[in-house]
């Protein structure tokens, strides 16, 4: 974290522990999270490593070409997990899909949090007009009809942008709203205390006393909501993806491996199809609430474990 | 706690120049209320203040809690916006300025703050709080800066290693030296004290305390000393300066204030004082009534409404702050 970067030039001639380092302490102690964490990294490994690994599990090369004379297999030798309705390998889909539902989610979270943050610390350092206009700003964005939005933006930017993007970029800038809320809640409360009036005194530019002052202290408050933001957000692509909104539908994800079960005779009859990216999502978003938990009761100075 | 008088050690009175100027300082908070919050009336936190600080020397503030003391400071070093009158630093007027020129004229001006546990960043290294300062208005060599910040650090009695720590290892009275550190590190002119010592033990209150005298002889300090304890005041001040509700009412050398208060509140406030020795008995002034809303303050005086003295005509009219006798003002009909 950054406050460790900043302090490891200068040695310490006493073992002293920031607030950092006793919230890292704490969260190492947390069974339940650390699993997650273990959990996730696992899962993140795998699907970084698609290429090299789906030759092994499957011998299908190409995850997106349809193959009519392989259709709706059982899992077998060569087909670890079986094959969809098109005969393409699960196996293979699952990992190349993960690699777009996280990457879908991290980079919507990543959007979500810089503008949440900028916007939310803004209005509640300068407060006044400034947090007026912002707030209503976030209050109609907050009210945006999402689906709407991503259905038209979807249409208009197909073709132009890959449609991969035009999602993260829809998700993203629909979803900042909470964050900027809650960080400004939080900058409000933190903004009373008598070390950002020290900063002011001592000279300290406004841009400074934010970064410097205001944004360590509501850190712990953003990290939190973020992982929690994180598995919401796989989520939004999950379900963007099965309602056919999401991302386009050659490339595979969770979310597209789902809406193509939504027959009844693969529900009924072909578990395989549904049962792994069903799973997979399941476990992933479970394990970044956990971290998230973790994260919480690592970072709150009242929390005693 | 030592009482020896402070302008006994100073240079005489005569060969001072006034550093800080406040001239008819106003402070109002607006209050919003109604549909489309528009203002219906004001907070006086601080309504029409003028007082002088010459250079070198102490001037407290006392009153009770909320007549306007911590706004006074606050205002001075212009951390709130005044509403109205002038605020004169050592020849300039500093009431209008702003943005980047407000911000280099804060080398000039520090304060140290009242809670020392909220007054410091929890995510900072105490080193990083002291030189943050520094950093703000000049490039220094990091090795430099370093050594002159822990020179900082055992002036104000701490370790050196104390550098490498974080707040929450220090004890209030040690905070508060971390604080001061902070105030001192760009050897400013002027520092306001906002009750520096109340929220401290007895016992560390005096270490404080003697560690502010010693840096204002060694770095030709000026202080406005805000506080509410009057034995605390009198240990620090040249000269005390007695708020209430807003309303500056007595202004006097310590000397003169202490033997011989003339305002009404000034005497209840002296009476309070707790006598040492058993055997002498004083005479105490018990005020009835609570401190009126400065939202709605009373006409006329604004301490009629508890004053043991009080004639008709404090109701009506606001006694001026005059000088009755030589450098001892004071706003009362009776004088």
């Amino acid at each position: 974290m950054t406050t460790n970067a900043a302090t490891g030039a200068v040695k310490r001639p006493e073992k002293s522990s920031s607030p950092w380092a006793i919230a890292r302490r704490k969260f190492l102690k947390n069974k339940m999270a650390m699993i997650s964490t273990v959990f996730l990294i696992l899962v993140i490994i795998l699907t970084l490593l698609a290429p090299f690994l789906a030759p092994y599990l499957s011998p299908i090369p190409d995850i997106t070409k349809v193959n009519i004379s392989k259709m709706s297999i059982a899992p077998n030798g060569d087909h670890l997990l079986g094959t969809d309705k098109s005969g393409r390998d699960v196996m293979t889909r699952l990992l190349y899909g993960g690699r777009i539902s996280l990457l879908v989610g991290a980079s919507a979270t990543l959007i979500v949090v810089v503008l949440g943050t900028i916007v939310g610390s803004v209005a509640g350092f300068f407060g006044g007009a400034v947090d007026s206009l912002l707030m209503r700003f976030t209050d109609f964005v907050l009210n945006f009809p999402f689906l709407v939005f991503v259905i038209v933006l979807n249409t208009i930017l197909f073709g132009i942008i890959d449609g991969l993007w035009v999602l993260i970029l829809v998700i993203g800038l629909l979803s900042w709203g909470g964050v900027a809320r809650i960080v400004r809640s939080k900058v409000l409360a933190e903004k009373e205390n008598e070390y950002v009036l020290a900063a002011i005194s001592i000279g300290t530019s406004p841009a400074k006393v934010i970064i410097k002052h205001l944004l360590p202290n509501v850190l712990s408050t953003i990290i939190v909501q973020s992982t929690l933001l994180f598995a919401s957000l796989i989520v939004a692509e999950t379900g963007l993806s099965y309602l056919g909104f999401g991302v386009p539908q050659e490339t595979p994800s969770w979310g597209n491996m789902l809406a193509f079960a939504n027959e009844p005779d693969v529900l009924q009859g072909k578990p395989w199809i549904w049962m792994p990216p069903a799973l997979i999502i399941t476990a992933t978003i479970l394990s970044i609430n956990f971290i998230g938990e973790g994260l919480k009761d690592a970072l709150n100075p009242k929390s005693q474990r | 706690m030592t009482t020896k008088d402070f302008t006994e050690q100073g240079k005489p009175q005569q060969e001072r120049k006034n550093l800080l100027e406040v001239k008819n300082l106003k402070t109002y908070y607006p209050i919003h209320g109604g549909f489309f919050k528009r203002v219906v009336g004001n907070v006086k936190a601080v309504d029409d203040i003028s007082f002088t600080i010459k250079k070198g020397e102490t001037m407290g503030l006392v009153g009770e809690s909320g007549c306007g003391k911590s706004t006074t400071g606050r205002t001075i070093l212009r951390l709130i916006k005044p509403t109205g009158g002038q605020i004169i630093f050592d020849g300039e007027d500093i009431t209008r300025i702003g943005g980047s020129k407000l911000r280099k004229a804060r080398q000039d001006f520090q304060m140290v703050f009242q809670d020392p546990y909220a007054s410091l960043n929890p995510m900072q290294m105490v080193g990083d709080i002291i030189s943050e300062p520094i950093k703000n208005f000049e490039r220094r060599d990091k090795k430099e800066l370093e050594e002159f910040v822990k020179s900082l650090l055992v002036r104000v009695g701490l370790p050196e290693t104390a550098y490498y720590k974080y707040a929450h290892e220090f004890s209030g009275g040690q905070r508060q030296r971390i604080g001061i550190a902070r105030a001192l590190a760009l050897n400013p002119k002027l520092i306001i004290a906002d009750e520096p010592v109340s929220a401290l033990d007895v016992s560390v209150q005096s270490q404080v305390l003697n560690l502010l005298k010693d840096l204002q002889k060694e770095f030709d300090l000026t202080y406005l000393f805000i506080a509410h304890d009057l034995s605390v005041v009198k240990h620090m001040s040249d000269t005390i300066g007695v708020m209430y509700l807003g309303n500056l009412v007595e202004v006097a050398s310590n000397k003169d204030l202490y033997s011989e208060p003339l305002h009404p509140y000034t005497q209840a406030l002296i009476s309070a004082i707790p006598e040492p020795d058993p055997k002498l008995r004083k005479e105490r002034i018990v005020l009835q009534g609570d401190v009126p809303s400065p939202a709605n303050p009373p006409t006329g005086c604004p301490f009629h409404t508890r004053c043991p003295m009080a004639q008709e005509i404090c109701s009506q009219e606001k006694p001026p702050l005059k000088e009755v006798r030589p450098g001892h003002h004071v706003a009362c009909v009776l004088y």
